[in-house]
């Protein structure tokens, strides 16, 4: 993997952790990737919210 | 009473089939080959999506599911990474806490005393193995009418998979990660 692709998952991975943490609702797609909800609920996939709630 | 939970409730069975066939359709499920009778489910994620890391996990039914004592982080869905095992990643990341830290006691006391934030041991087949820890047992669901399934646990699985990348990527602080707060 290069330096920009390092990048661009880096910045996914920020922009995800910070909705998480603002309480945004995050969803997981069949592959198992985490987006935001808002980013996915027009592509028609299939996808499972994460539940709220701490790790332990 | 049948022993196992997927023949004494084949309601609940038939449910997590359809919610996994649903939302992770690439995952399979068998039975273990340790004579336990458990059912598991084995396929691969990549929460990061393209250009991330690829995990291959199972998620085993304790035999008692759907079920959440105190203590007994993740519920009755035990996640087991297969690649990346998380025993590797976590003894090498010991020395580097050791450092940190000062001492392995002190790292224990942090909460770092497997090497990893957010992980249990547990033995499975003859070796000891470290699952990921996801559900405090408090928001693990298993009354009568609703219970958490392996699809939910997946879920949250992904989500620690993520965060745990950044851990070890130093994008998120030691406490951060801890906190588990997200």
């Amino acid at each position: 993997m290069n330096s920009n692709s390092n990048d661009v998952v880096a910045a996914r991975r920020r922009a995800l952790a910070e909705a998480l943490r603002q309480g945004e609702p995050v969803v997981v797609s069949p592959t198992g990737e985490v987006a935001k909800k808002e980013d996915v609920q027009d592509t028609g996939m299939a996808t499972i919210q994460v539940p709220n709630g701490k790790l332990a | 009473m049948a022993y196992y939970w997927y023949q004494n409730d084949p309601e609940l069975y038939k449910a997590e089939v359809m919610a996994m066939r649903k939302y992770f359709p690439s995952f399979q499920i068998n039975q273990l080959q340790d004579g336990s009778g458990r059912l598991y489910w084995r396929g691969k994620v990549q929460p990061t999506g393209e250009g991330g890391m690829v995990w291959d996990l199972m998620l085993i039914y304790k035999n008692d599911h759907p079920h959440a004592s105190e203590g007994e982080y993740g519920g009755s869905v035990q996640i087991l990474p297969i690649q990346p095992r998380l025993k590797d990643i976590a003894q090498k990341m010991m020395p580097i806490l050791e450092q940190t830290y000062g001492s392995y006691e002190n790292c224990a006391r942090r909460g770092f005393g497997l090497g990893l934030p957010h992980i249990y041991r547990n033995n499975f087949g003859r070796n000891e193995e470290y699952f990921i820890c996801t559900a405090d047992p408090k928001y693990f669901k298993a009354g009568q009418n609703r219970s958490t399934s392996a699809a939910s646990a997946l879920s949250w699985a992904c989500k620690w998979i993520m965060l745990c990348e950044m851990w070890l990527n130093g994008e998120i602080s030691d406490d951060v990660a801890l906190e588990g707060n997200y």
